[in-house]
């Protein structure tokens, strides 16, 4: 882990700027199981510092692959040249948002380094029981894959800390051939927030889910299309949690609101039926962690939790300080870079409906003839809060029942459309921090929600 | 930037006093120069200085590979250490291998004395026209990067190679809008040589332009059919790549996953189609001149007037299954042009769309693709009828290739790439 060596380098902050230093490191460890063959088997390690200085609006960023006092010095004055440099050829003059927070957040965890033959055992002890588990598999991948963030801020106005960022995750990815010898795929994530030894120090408690997998590959082999056309679905917590984040998530980060998103006009009134409440969870949700948490952005924002929709009403955007002093709101915490070379963006962390009333059985039992959605490849919205995301693993309902598997489809919508059709929400929420969020920069993002009942667009064959 | 070839020598030494004798290593340097672009002027310069080191290490069949950018002396030593611990944790697998000696070279490409100020003139050019000329046009964001770098690699067996390059990026998303009413976002990019072009002249930037500000106000389609679609370059390309992940990738062919499996030298798709990969390209900036395996790279012919010329398989992949090694990494897409203009193309559809991206979930292993058309216009009796949202389109990717209507004459460059626009029949496409 990176050690405070950069804390004295404060002193060089200008006056009449707002500078923040990072010393950052990023740590991947990777392996991956093809069908038996070990196709990967790598570690890497990048470290650096860098630095942002605000000089009314304009700003400058530098950032050195070394982390030291003297690359410390480096930064601070490469930054600010730039912002004078730039300054010479922008027209921006916008006052510096006011300091809404100060003193030094603790370091919240540590990092545990565990060695590649442990890696590679582990993801042997996977692929073993895949093998001989899933007999009717006509191929298998088990991957593992660790990252960790580790930074050291501070800033001139705002907060400083040291905080870690880890997770841990193996992906299980079964191939098998249909009846009419296509082949279909499905994959898991196994994993969390923390390190390997958070959770993967007895392998075992994850065969259920491995066998879980196996059947929805089993019942997707017979899979059918789903009937195209505006459908009334339940989305598991996973996809309502892509929902969250994809559809609604991004129109309302403040930097796409200035770019033109559809929650700019539509900032406090109704985009959605009154069941639904949204949240980005800085670190804590009912009384424990969130998949991904954040205590301190790299603006120096302590993190708290930002209330977008409450009731059906938006009511806010996440925000960097600048453009939470531009729409009148609080930062919570949501400028974050993803290694020493990126300047801060507006990122979610972790976004997710609320939960209901209705248990989950409720909500299928309450379908005559629609489509239950479990799992999503991907998804992508953009600026208007259209939206596509992939279904991977999902049944049919008919008669309050589950009945067949579904193949391979999408789903689509107009995200604002789709939350007003929503009718009943389940009480638990599901999440992870499996997935990256990609806006110029990657970044690890908490995602997840209850279970909604709904209008969507699904695509058929 | 320091030399790095000095680096390299260090790093030699280094590993003919350890235990590892058969690797390959690369070493970089490089440094980025980027000016962020918010709501129509500069909003951030960014300066990053970069290094970084990547050894892959083999021993007794076995491979460990690690990476860090901390390439000091007592960076290297620990590379060495990790990357040796890391191979002998792994299986043996004797198809881990590096390529034979291809001899020493330099590779001096792109641009090297790069001009911020008449980059900086060109990006506030480009500006003032979207002001004049596009005023409903919105920037959500945009930069204008100066790369350089300079990297070395060497393996084992006696290759030598060192890149030193540069280029200018160019990259922009952007709407239209028009009170609350929005177009939904494009985003355009482009690598260049030189800055002798206005950026308004650059690959399809005036038609990407013009195409937002006309998507203001969409419709959607009640009905449900079998058209034709004109993949724009930027779509196409997507495509593409998605047809080689899917039928010719290494991992489908160790998998065995793969339909064109055992079909090298069949006609797989549409006889209009030939995809080569070409770094050779003069249109190509900074085309890749050694394979991560630690070839050459070549020119490699994938699909020749719809046959398969070969899969995509690395050195391992190849070891891996018995077939022959592609000597390229798999960028740098050359796609031959049709004999058709667009317009000419477009005159002959009676309904269809033209689709400017697909926003889709991964297609399955047997090619079907199902999602939402982005960007795009209905065609109806050889005209552009109007706008389109909410647009729905399903098809399979062996079968809209081999439904190829044409392929145009215009073809788009944007420094990496070089695609004409694909009109494929048989596409499913439907609305709400």
């Amino acid at each position: 882990m990176l050690q405070d060596i950069i804390g004295s380098k404060t002193e060089l902050f200008a006056d009449g700027v707002q500078t923040v230093l990072r010393g950052h490191e990023n740590r991947n460890r990777n392996v991956t199981i093809l069908k038996g063959n070990l196709v990967n088997n790598s570690r890497s390690e990048g470290r650096g510092i860098s630095a942002r200085v605000n000089r009314n609006g304009v700003f400058g960023f530098a950032s050195i692959a070394e982390y030291s006092p003297e690359a410390a010095e480096k930064v601070i004055k490469a930054a600010t040249e730039n912002a004078m440099f730039l300054s010479k050829h922008s027209s921006r003059s916008i006052a510096l948002p006011a300091s809404v927070c100060s003193g030094s957040v603790a370091l919240n965890r540590d990092i545990v380094d565990v060695t590649q033959k442990e890696i590679i055992e582990l993801c042997r002890t996977f692929d073993a029981y895949v093998e001989k588990n899933c007999p009717e598999l006509t191929s298998r991948v088990v991957s593992y894959a660790e990252d960790s963030q580790d930074r050291v801020i501070y800033s001139s106005d705002a907060a400083c800390g040291h905080l870690v960022t880890p997770r841990a995750y193996v992906y299980i990815q079964m191939t098998a051939e249909s009846k009419e010898g296509t082949p279909v795929e499905m994959f898991k994530a196994l994993g969390g927030f923390g390190s390997f030894y958070d959770h993967f120090s007895d392998p075992e408690k994850y065969y259920p889910e491995i066998d879980e997998l196996y059947k929805w590959v089993m019942d997707k082999r017979e899979g059918i299309y789903p009937d195209a056309g505006e459908k009334t679905v339940v989305l598991s917590g996973m996809m309502g949690g892509m929902l969250a984040h994809e559809a609604v998530g991004h129109t309302v980060e403040a930097d796409l609101v200035r770019g033109g998103s559809v929650a700019g006009p539509c900032l406090n009134k109704r985009v959605a039926s009154e069941l639904v409440n949204l949240v980005d969870f800085a670190h804590s949700y009912n009384g424990g962690l969130a998949p991904l948490p954040v205590y301190l952005d790299d603006e120096g924002t302590i993190a708290e939790d930002a209330v977008l929709i409450k009731d059906g009403i938006l009511v806010g955007y996440m925000n960097d300080r600048e453009s939470a002093a531009e729409y009148g709101m609080k930062p919570a915490g949501n400028a974050r870079g993803w290694t020493f070379r990126d300047e801060p963006l507006i990122r979610m962390r972790n976004t997710t409906i609320l939960p209901g009333k209705n248990t989950v059985e409720e909500l299928i039992a309450s379908v005559d003839d629609g489509y239950y959605l479990m799992q999503s490849g991907n998804g992508q919205a953009d600026l208007t809060g259209e939206f596509m995301f992939g279904v991977i693993c999902g049944y049919e309902i008919k008669n309050g029942k589950l009945g067949r598997a579904l193949l391979d489809t999408t789903v689509s919508g107009i995200a604002f459309d789709m939350l007003k059709s929503v009718d009943m929400i389940s009480d638990e929420v599901e999440w992870s921090s499996s997935g990256f969020c990609g806006k110029k920069q990657p970044m690890a993002v908490g995602m997840g929600g209850p279970h909604i009942r709904c209008k969507i667009t699904i695509g058929g064959r | 930037m320091s030399n790095i070839r000095n680096t390299g020598d260090t790093f030699d030494a280094l590993i003919k006093n350890s235990e590892v004798k058969k690797y390959t290593y690369t070493l970089s340097e490089s440094q980025k120069q980027e000016l962020n672009l918010e709501d129509g002027d500069f909003k951030l310069m960014r300066t990053v200085f970069d290094n970084y080191g990547s050894i892959k290490v083999f021993e007794n069949d076995k491979m460990g590979s690690v990476g860090g950018n901390d390439i000091s002396e007592e960076g290297l030593k620990k590379l060495i250490e990790d990357s040796l611990s890391a191979a002998r944790s792994a299986t043996e697998d004797p198809c881990h291998d590096i390529a034979p000696d291809q001899g020493k070279d330099v590779f001096v490409q792109g641009v090297q004395e790069p001009d911020i100020d008449r980059f900086i003139e060109r990006v506030q050019e480009f500006l003032k026209i979207l002001e004049k000329d596009y005023p409903k046009i919105k920037i959500a964001g945009g930069a204008a990067v100066i790369d350089r770098w300079n990297w070395f690699s060497r393996n084992s067996n006696g290759t030598e190679f060192e890149g030193i390059g540069g280029q200018y990026h160019f990259s922009l998303e952007f709407s239209a809008g028009e009170g609350d009413k929005n177009s939904g976002a494009d985003f355009l990019g482009f690598s260049m040589k030189d800055l002798d072009t206005p950026i308004i002249e650059m690959a399809d930037v005036k038609r990407r332009l013009k195409a937002v500000c006309d998507r203001i106000y969409p419709e959607t389609i009640d009905s449900k059919f079998t058209g034709t679609v004109v993949l724009i370059p930027d779509c196409a390309s997507q495509f593409l790549y998605m047809l080689a992940g899917n039928y010719i990738s290494g991992g489908r062919i160790i998998e065995g996953t793969s339909l064109w499996l055992d079909k090298v030298g069949e006609k797989v798709v549409d006889e209009k189609l030939s995809v080569t990969l070409d770094p050779f390209d003069e249109r190509i900036v900074n085309g890749e001149r050694g394979t991560q395996d630690g070839f050459r790279s070549e020119t490699v012919k994938v699909i020749d007037k719809g046959v398969l010329k070969t899969h995509w398989l690395d050195l391992y992949a190849a070891n891996k299954t018995g077939r022959p090694v592609v000597k390229n990494t798999g960028g740098d897409m050359v796609v031959d042009p049709g004999d058709k203009t667009l317009d000419e193309i477009i005159s002959t559809i009676d309904k269809g769309i033209i689709m400017g991206g697909f926003s889709g979930g991964e297609p399955g292993v047997n090619g079907d693709f199902s999602g939402v058309a982005k960007n795009s216009f209905l065609i109806e009796n050889g005209k552009i009828k109007c706008a389109l949202s909410e647009t729905m389109v399903n098809g399979n990717l062996a079968e809209m290739f081999n439904n190829i209507r044409a392929i145009s004459k215009e073809q788009i460059c944007d420094g990496g790439s070089v695609l004409p626009y694909i009109a494929v029949d048989g596409i499913v496409i439907s609305g709400k």
